[in-house]
């Protein structure tokens, strides 16, 4: 039976409960918080899953990567016109390109303690190839048909033509290089490379390894202690699911984290105030874009499609959508990569242009759909602004929010059956021909819009085999030219890559898969 | 609720001999519950079913997140046909049934991992979440709603009303957010919000899966008021969202009893108004318990949303992370998991209710 001194001792208690809890102790100083949207679904670079390429790339490193300078900020930043040697030492090729022989580094040990050899290499590109997924693209990609070894430290790799892409595609996670001699334990008979032991498992020569993983709690990492370029300054990360971006941002205010991932733009303008936080961006290379499918009316008719270019106000939309924080878009391929071309871009604001293209293609009262969804944060609030922007030329917008999954699915190139949509590509190499492979060629994997011009696809293709630095650099301004001109892409603005993290962290280096490196990391003293 | 045809079915007691009786007085519980449980297989193939063809109809394609963004349609397809997905539907439903009665509910497709066994690792954190919620709020809305009866109309009454409202119609997303706001990053008091034990405390070896329980086991105090810390600031706001209805609903049901004759008769006949509480107790008794029950059935959808706030990694984040997602296997072991959570707490209720009133034998 409920007394009613039970009742108020109960509500004593209750309300007396949360000012006997203490905060958490302050972390050790060499670990490192990060408040994640959630824990990796797993560690094959191969089948990514959610979060899977946040912490491969922590685990798996390339045999090359992109060489780095100091900014006169004091930033250090990636190079993408250089790249240098990482897991290899040295690499000699071939006159016509087609064969690359890389010297491995010695005395690179895995955590486990096995040295890295060239049968390490050899296995990680057969998995690869084997499972014909991300790895057997980037391979497709750099026309590597075959890897082999050549001795312990020597490996050879054999393309199918010369290609400028491929020292690029070596820097990337995928194709993995696997301790081979830890996987080959955890072979059998029905899964020859390992896939279930790689669900919660890592064994890479990179900078971490999986330790433990507790899936939707948190993954803890700690350093390889036989890393080849030293111990990293966080010998212990500890990688912990807080889906809430508001809980996210209230960790590493008050300091329980010192890494956050995936905040909004409001939250990074409200963070920059901040003492707590420690807010670093770079202009990256996604870009916000709302993507026209021409197989589709009425965007079929190239002046509709440039009537919505003028008709749209770029310094509005870097305002309200993106806080000021954005630059604006003139090209598919980024300008941080060398041979972006802006120059064929002419499609600043211009209400009345709009109205005569769209008279002369007798549609003066044009109405149209956008769809989006929430995988980016700016979609809908672009959409919005879009919709009064475009009514001014006579325009009008609906819009039409579809699910995330879906946007995915009816993006992809087995359907790609959307007329009017947000998205945003992010170029994992920094290369113009693959940006401009991936983004608007008919075979390439992110054309969403089902962009098709022979001219394009075939000054691409040319690109592709093309050894001259200086022609293969024409022949991807070309390809912009035309790509900008049709106008199926209204690309609006870079929002820009922001982390945020504790104040006294230092080291951040923008990475082109958008991940940061914790080996990078550092606590300024 | 009561079982009439299963009560009736009982002869009436004095006219068999001792041994007899003690059996019949065991029997019809036992034959009530059989007669429940022979309900639950039809009712979980029809959850079965709709969920199946609801999770393949609502649009979700969860193939090209698989197949990865550099995927060509062939690829694409080849995933398609590795989840079975290109199969007729009839045909992907038969293989899941098959497989659910074999006790395997599939492999989440976003984390490769079995779905039973990834609800069954997290499952105790959302019980320990819900009944301590659940629970805390029966403690607060049964003595309010009963004293707001007594006291109808009066000031006590009026403020319970509104604060019950309050818990109606506040959001329970914002809530958590508005709580951790107030005592973790405006005062500083409650741990941080990232799940179910500091980062700091060595996690308690696992016996029953609730860390408060295990680290009591392991006679480890510094884990158990870490775990404790952590469970505060989710129960509470359970609690308060749990509470607002047990409240009104209380309060209703005893208004209802103090309206009876024998009520009227036993306040007329000069009985203490202890005594008169202790009678209207007894009687809203039943409906009470009827209506928490309801409840913590109905609360497993709330909790979910303050697991993911609160970082929780119980199944309820597990469900609503496989529904944005599209993880048709784990969404559906995640439903099949609330639709067997709630028959069983109906059931529980049903037998408690059954064995607490006697009309719903004796008639």
């Amino acid at each position: 039976m409920i007394t009613r001194r039970r009742l108020g001792q109960t509500a004593a208690a209750a309300l007396a409960a949360p000012y006997l809890i203490r905060p958490a102790d302050a972390q050790a100083a060499s670990t490192l918080v990060v408040a994640a949207t959630r824990t990796p679904g797993g560690f094959d670079g191969d089948a990514l899953k959610p979060n899977t390429q946040n912490v491969v790339v922590q685990t798996y490193e390339g045999l090359t990567r992109y060489a780095t300078r100091q900014s006169p900020d004091g930033r250090v930043r990636i190079d993408a016109s250089r790249v240098e040697p990482h897991l290899a030492e040295s690499w000699t090729s071939s006159p016509d390109g087609k064969t690359w022989v890389f010297k491995l580094r010695q005395g690179v040990k895995s955590f486990y303690g096995n040295e890295l050899t060239s049968a390490d290499v050899v296995w990680g590109w057969e998995k690869s190839l084997a499972q014909n997924r991300t790895g057997a693209f980037i391979a497709r990609v750099s026309s590597v048909t075959k890897v082999e070894a050549v001795s312990r430290y020597e490996v050879k790799f054999t393309l199918s033509g010369p290609n400028a892409i491929f020292l690029r595609a070596l820097t990337l996670y995928t194709p993995s290089i696997y301790d081979s001699t830890v996987m080959k334990q955890h072979v059998s008979a029905d899964d020859p490379w390992a896939l279930k032991w790689l669900d919660t498992n890592t064994a890479g020569f990179g900078a971490y390894h999986l330790q433990s993983l507790r899936a939707g709690q948190d993954a803890v990492f700690v350093a390889n202690p036989n890393y080849f370029k030293g111990k990293p300054h966080f010998e212990r990360v500890v990688y912990r699911e807080v889906p809430s971006a508001a809980n996210r941002l209230a960790l590493i205010r008050a300091g329980q984290a010192q890494w956050t991932e995936e905040l909004t733009q409001r939250q990074i303008v409200e963070l920059q105030q901040d003492r707590r936080v420690r807010v670093e961006g770079e202009e990256g290379t996604g870009h916000a874009s709302v993507r026209m499918n021409p197989r589709f009316e009425p965007f079929n008719d190239i002046r509709v499609r440039q009537a919505i270019l003028f008709a749209t106000d770029y310094d509005a939309l870097n305002k309200s959508v993106f806080e000021g924080l954005g630059s604006q878009a003139r090209s598919i391929v980024p300008p941080m990569i060398d041979g972006a071309f802006p120059d064929a871009w002419v499609f600043g604001t211009n209400i009345d242009k709009a109205k005569a293209l769209l008279a002369e293609a007798g549609k003066p009262n044009l109405k149209i759909t956008v769809e989006y969804s929430q995988i980016f944060f700016w979609e809908e609030q672009l959409c919005i602004q879009l919709r009064t922007q475009l009514a001014r030329a006579g325009i009008e917008l609906e819009l039409k929010q579809i699910t995330d999954a879906d946007m995915r699915a009816r993006t992809a190139p087995n359907r790609r059956d959307l007329p009017f949509f947000t998205f945003l590509d992010n170029p994992i190499v920094l290369d113009p021909i693959y940006a401009l492979y991936l983004n608007a060629h008919s075979a390439g994997a992110s054309n969403r819009n089902g962009y098709n011009n022979p001219q394009f696809d075939a000054l691409i293709d040319q690109a592709l085999i093309e050894t001259d630095a200086a022609k293969r650099l024409q022949l991807a301004r070309d390809a912009q030219r035309l790509h900008t001109t049709d106008a199926t892409w209204l690309m609006t603005l870079y929002p820009g890559s922001f982390e945020a993290m504790a104040p006294n962290i230092r080291g951040w280096v923008w990475q082109p898969d958008l991940h940061e490196r914790w080996v990078d990391l550092t606590v300024a003293r | 609720m009561s079982d009439d045809a299963a009560a009736s079915s009982a002869p009436a007691p004095g006219s068999a001999p001792p041994r007899r009786r003690i059996l019949l007085a065991l029997g019809p519980p036992v034959r009530f519950l059989l007669r429940r449980l022979a309900m639950v297989t039809p009712i979980l193939f029809g959850v079965l079913l709709f969920t199946f063809v609801l999770v393949r109809l609502g649009g979700q394609d969860p193939v090209v997140r698989l197949a990865g963004p550099t995927a060509s349609v062939q690829q694409i397809e080849e995933v398609r046909a590795e989840l079975g997905l290109d199969k007729p539907i009839l045909m992907q439903f038969g293989i899941y049934v098959a497989k659910v009665a074999q006790g395997d509910l599939g492999r989440s497709w976003l984390n490769n991992r079995p779905v039973l066994a990834d609800l069954r690792q997290r499952l105790p954190a959302t019980l320990e979440l819900l009944f301590l919620g659940v629970g805390l709020g029966a403690l607060i809305g049964v003595p309010v709603g009963l004293t707001a009866a007594f006291g109808s109309g009066r000031a006590f009454d009026q403020i319970s009303r509104i604060v019950s409202l309050f818990g109606f119609s506040i959001p329970t997303y914002w809530l958590g957010l508005i709580m951790i706001f107030v005592f973790f990053s405006l005062l500083g008091l409650a741990p941080a919000p990232m799940g179910r034990i500091s980062l700091m405390a060595v996690e308690p070896p696992t016996v029953t899966g609730s860390y408060v329980i295990d680290s009591a086991l392991a006679r480890d105090p510094e884990a158990l008021w870490s775990a404790l810390g952590q469970l505060v600031l989710p129960v509470l706001c359970l609690a308060i969202v749990a509470a607002a209805p047990i409240i009104k609903q209380t309060r209703a049901i005893a208004l209802d009893v103090l309206a009876t004759d024998y009520v009227r008769f036993a306040r007329a006949s000069g009985l203490s108004r202890r005594d008169l509480r202790r009678i209207v107790l007894r009687n809203s008794l039943v409906p009470v318990i009827t209506f928490i029950g309801a409840e913590l059935a109905g609360l497993v959808g709330t909790s979910s949303l303050i697991e993911l706030v609160f970082a929780w990694g119980g199944a309820g984040q597990y469900g609503l992370t496989a529904i944005l997602e599209g993880d048709f296997t784990a969404v559906q072991g995640y439903v099949l998991y609330v639709t067997t959570f709630s028959l069983a707490i109906f059931i529980v209720v049903d037998l408690l209710v059954f064995l607490l009133e006697p009309r719903s034998r004796a008639s």
